[in-house]
């Protein structure tokens, strides 16, 4: 992993971090966005220009990659690289909730 | 009663709020935007008096893959009106939202977008300035006739012109940026 990824993507975003949680398993945006919606109770509602952006410049820095299309949908699946990220954001956001508990 | 309107309205570069605050304001009074062209006009129909929310991303990769970037829009919700000068416009009823919706839902996202803006619409102005202005106040004022003299004045009016622009427009992107960054 070099540095410009380290630099841009840990620690990431919170609609970083479910897309990359969600595209463990292949999925178009709208997908992500209704998972997301699911995970969190309608919490989190990952707007489209912000899923768009963000989906482009993962794709880009091959953390996801393109799969196929599907009714004008793209459908990406998350690389080697994005399962690293993603590894390293988990461990630091359990240390987080760790410590979060102990001192609580 | 006349049943549309055009209006001439000008936005600069860094003023994408200002113009979705004014259509948003607009649709509130019952004028429903339908377009607006290269002169700066903007068309609107009379409607039911609304509250929608305008927006406007500028994304050069969503413009150049359109069908799946408007469908991505679609699927949340919002209904594409059109592109103008590399902005998209887009639009939906509050009534239909979940508490208060944007099409960015985060600072780091929002902040892209101003990126995008600066890199599309400042860098070509940054060129000519560089490429076009400069190196002409220097070549015309080399030489000694009356038309170079001419364009040497315009250059240099052009040249302070710019900076003012540059000027201005720095300090607005300064601003959101500290908006965003607060």
């Amino acid at each position: 992993m070099d540095a410009h990824i380290r630099k841009v993507y840990v620690p990431m975003t919170e609609t970083g971090f479910y897309i990359l949680l969600c595209l463990r398993e292949e999925s178009h945006g709208y997908g992500i966005v209704q998972k997301v919606e699911e995970l969190t109770e309608g919490e989190i509602r990952i707007s489209p220009g912000t899923m768009y952006g963000s989906l482009s410049k993962m794709e880009k820095d091959g953390l996801i990659q393109f799969v196929r299309e599907e009714e004008k949908r793209k459908i990406y699946r998350i690389t080697d690289l994005g399962e690293q990220v993603l590894d390293l954001e988990m461990r630091r956001i359990e240390r987080l909730h760790r410590n979060m508990l102990e001192v609580r | 009663m006349k049943d549309t309107k055009t209006e001439f309205k000008f936005f600069t570069i860094p003023e994408w709020e200002k113009e979705q605050d004014y259509l948003r304001e607009q649709h509130k009074r019952g004028w429903k935007f339908v377009r607006v062209n290269f002169l700066c006009m903007y068309h609107f129909e009379k409607c039911e008096p609304e509250d929608v929310i305008y927006q406007l991303d500028y994304n050069q990769e969503g413009r150049v893959h359109k069908e799946e970037y408007i469908q991505m829009f679609q699927d949340c919700g919002w209904e594409y009106m059109q592109d103008y000068v590399g902005y998209s416009y887009f639009r939906k009823s509050a009534s239909e939202m979940k508490g208060e919706e944007e099409i960015f839902c985060d600072d780091s996202s929002r902040l892209d977008m101003m990126k995008r803006v600066i890199k599309g619409r400042m860098l070509p102005l940054v060129a000519i300035f560089f490429l076009v202005i400069l190196p002409n106040i220097y070549l015309q004022s080399q030489v000694e006739t009356p038309i170079n003299h001419v364009l040497t004045f315009v250059f240099v009016i052009m040249f302070f012109w710019y900076l003012i622009l540059f000027l201005w427009f720095g300090y607005q992107f300064w601003k959101y940026w500290k908006f965003i960054n607060k």
